[in-house]
């Protein structure tokens, strides 16, 4: 812990203290390219977007001596993965290459002997004679006027197929070269052309997406390294690169999945009904009891038997009524009816404790403020050092903000590896309770560390002296420390202990970062300008 | 937009009164007031259990033809794997997502008749009938497509 604890102090002399009071989150700035750690994912604006797309575009034309309408196509087609694209291009030469993606090389002599050339008569629209300047041959040799492929062009466009507009030839693959296509559509229709296939390179590549913030903010992330990680945009919205849902570490994104749905639905409400009320035999609302005995009375003045639901007369008792046997069996209903009330306790559990915390956090972004907000008056007023950089606040309340959220997902993580849902053949009952164990001691001193944390911000340090604001320094710098580690821990149990001897391999969980999740840095387009 | 449309099944028809002779088991026709509507008469491909029958077919030209298909469907009643049994709606490739606008109504009747001769029981519309063909049952599929052809696509007799 002791060199943790060292690293923290270096990154703050190193760093540079630029604070403002709005909502943005400027922790750790400057820190997300550190010695260590190079930037995994970049934003790229929309302004950006088609210089991006220029820098892959330019790296395919170099390497394989194309055009750029050509090396699109290419990209578009193979999804922007210009990895696979060279190594197919290794692999299956480059004829093979060029007509999965529907380009051909132009071959004159294929083409001169056709009868389309001297006649000068287009199939589409069954025009004969018509001057050899309103006719255009595309690269694959068709060739057909200027109106009927406009109107081609015109309906493909309409209809969202601008990043593959196939030759209107019957059975031919060929893509329609993009600079025709501009020419001869009108140019309203060329800038709806032109941006289908720009956003081709964020909607149809794996490693770039839109960032999911509503309203839309414009821009798209990209991820250098092929991780599970989590981003934040420039516009401030942390998400799961892999889901686009809110980040949820350590939960993996089909247990966040199946939580959201399970919490938004109703099922839990219709579970309890079924557990704590029975229908009236005659009116059939559901009734739950309060008090008394097993004879119920419902609204409707009917009576019935409280233990299996059957009307009975208004003088039955649990000794007189004749034939009433529903004391002597258990029947499946009774076993249904304790799964379910089990099932719900545990659930209830289980989102209790992830509510409180969410809540917490809610609060906490209040305290944050505040301790902000008294830091930055504070080193107006006092000259020590330990009043002027007040990083170690900030820091402090920055470590509370993310183990906090921690916890309360890990609550999430907990309802499903524990649960019966998603793991249920995985391990027997026995290994289930070591690791629900394990895991849940380290929640607790998770928890507990949290508490603590949030306890020392609460102190207000503003009115302190010297002495006490160095001490609360110490304090909040080991407790900060301490949460680090015990988060990092956290991970390590679930890769190598809780998750890692399961074979049922989709759960992907985004890396602890101590440093909370990356920002990305902006793609500057002049970066790729100068290398390209 | 429609102008050319309709320049195009202006001159289709003019080719379709051209060729009636050289294609005798396909008879085009145009609906009398309105050129985006046309019928067919196609025969039944001889050695399949259409054999004798005539069909006849329903052309809806939509507005964007030749760049879009159309849409035909059987009006006789056929028992046929890519025929829906109720509503004659066909299943080929052409008239979805392998159409090009150099087809015609008329190649488009010529490959329907390929399709009534090659029927592809692995994507059914009508299901009973691409059943018996993939179980095997070929006899079972000819007697029952005669029986329909017999009842729906000739002439009553008497």
């Amino acid at each position: 812990m002791d060199d943790e604890y060292l690293s923290y102090e270096e990154e703050e002399e190193n760093e540079e203290v630029d604070y403002d009071y709005d909502d943005h989150y400027s922790e750790d700035v400057g820190q997300v390219i550190t010695k260590e750690e190079a930037p995994t994912s970049q934003v790229i604006t929309k302004e950006a977007l088609v210089a991006a797309q220029k820098q892959v575009l330019v790296r395919v034309m170099e390497l394989l001596s194309v055009k750029e309408n050509q090396a699109r196509t290419l990209l578009i087609y193979y999804q922007w993965d210009v990895d696979k694209l060279f190594c197919l291009f290794a692999d299956q030469g480059k004829d093979r290459l060029f007509s999965c993606a529907g380009l051909t090389a132009f071959d004159p002599c294929l083409v001169s002997s056709t009868r389309m050339m001297v006649m000068n008569c287009c199939d589409i629209c069954m025009e004969d004679d018509l001057p050899s300047d309103v006719m255009t041959r595309m690269e694959c040799g068709h060739s057909f006027c200027n109106g009927c492929w406009k109107e081609h062009f015109i309906v493909r466009i309409n209809e969202g197929e601008s990043k593959r507009i196939k030759c209107m030839a019957h059975k031919c693959n060929a893509i329609c070269d993009e600079d025709v296509v501009r020419r001869l559509v009108s140019p309203e229709l060329a800038k709806k052309f032109e941006r289908f296939l720009i956003e081709s390179y964020v909607e149809d590549n794996r490693m770039v997406k839109w960032c999911p913030s509503t309203p839309h903010c414009g821009n798209a992330i990209r991820k250098i390294k092929d991780d599970d990680g989590e981003v934040e945009c420039l516009c401030g919205l942390q998400f799961c690169f892999s889901c686009l849902s809110e980040s949820h570490s350590p939960c993996s994104c089909l247990m966040w999945k199946l939580w959201t749905k399970k919490c938004a639905d109703e099922s839990e409400t219709v579970n309890w009904i079924t557990v704590n009320t029975k229908l009236c035999p005659k009116c059939t609302k559901p009734i739950s009891k309060s008090e008394g005995c097993n004879l119920m009375t419902c609204k409707c003045g009917q009576h019935f038997c409280w233990l299996c639901g059957e009307a009975t007369g208004v003088s039955h008792t649990w000794t007189t009524i004749d034939g009433h046997s529903c004391g002597r069996y258990k029947d499946d209903k009774v076993r249904q009816m304790e799964r379910a009330k089990r099932d719900l306790d545990r659930y209830t559990h289980y989102h209790y404790r992830y509510k409180a915390h969410t809540d917490s956090l809610k609060l906490e972004d209040k305290l944050r403020k505040n301790v902000l907000e008294k830091a930055v008056l504070n080193s107006e007023r006092k000259s020590e050092e330990v009043f002027t950089n007040y990083i170690w606040v900030t820091d402090g309340v920055n470590r509370l903000f993310r183990s906090r959220r921690i916890l309360s997902y890990s609550y999430v993580f907990a309802y499903y590896m524990f649960g019966e849902e998603l793991f249920k053949d995985e391990m027997s009952d026995k290994e289930r309770e070591i690791k629900k164990n394990l895991f849940e001691d380290q929640q607790q001193q998770l928890e507990c560390n949290v508490e603590r944390l949030s306890k020392v911000l609460e102190e207000p340090f503003d009115e302190y002296e010297f002495m006490k604001a160095v001490d609360m320094r110490r304090q909040l710098n080991n407790l900060s420390a301490l949460v680090d580690n015990i988060c990092k821990q956290m991970y390590e149990c679930i890769e190598n202990e809780l998750l890692g001897p399961i074979q049922f391999g989709n759960h992907n969980i985004a890396p602890y970062r101590s440093k909370g999740i990356e920002q990305a840095t902006e793609f500057c387009a002049d970066i790729c300008k100068s290398s390209s | 937009m429609q102008a050319s449309s309709r320049a195009r099944l202006f001159k289709e028809y003019k080719e379709v009164q051209r060729e009636k002779v050289a294609d005798p088991d396909i008879q085009l026709v145009c609906d009398d007031t309105n050129i985006f509507k046309w019928t067919a008469l196609i025969k039944g491909p001889s050695e399949t259990p259409y054999e004798g029958g005539v069909f006849q077919l329903a052309f809806a030209v939509p507005e964007h033809y030749p760049l879009q298909p159309p849409q035909v469907r059987f009006l006789t009643k056929i028992f046929h794997p890519n025929v829906h049994f109720k509503t004659g709606e066909i299943c080929l490739d052409i008239l979805k997502n392998a159409w090009s606008p150099a087809w015609t109504l008329q190649s488009v009747c010529r490959a329907i008749i390929a399709l009534m001769a090659h029927p592809e029981a692995d994507s059914p519309l009508n299901c009973d009938s691409g059943n018996l063909l993939r179980s095997g049952d070929v006899r079972g599929f000819n007697s029952m497509a005669r029986m329909y052809t017999r009842l729906a696509a000739m002439p009553k007799k008497g």
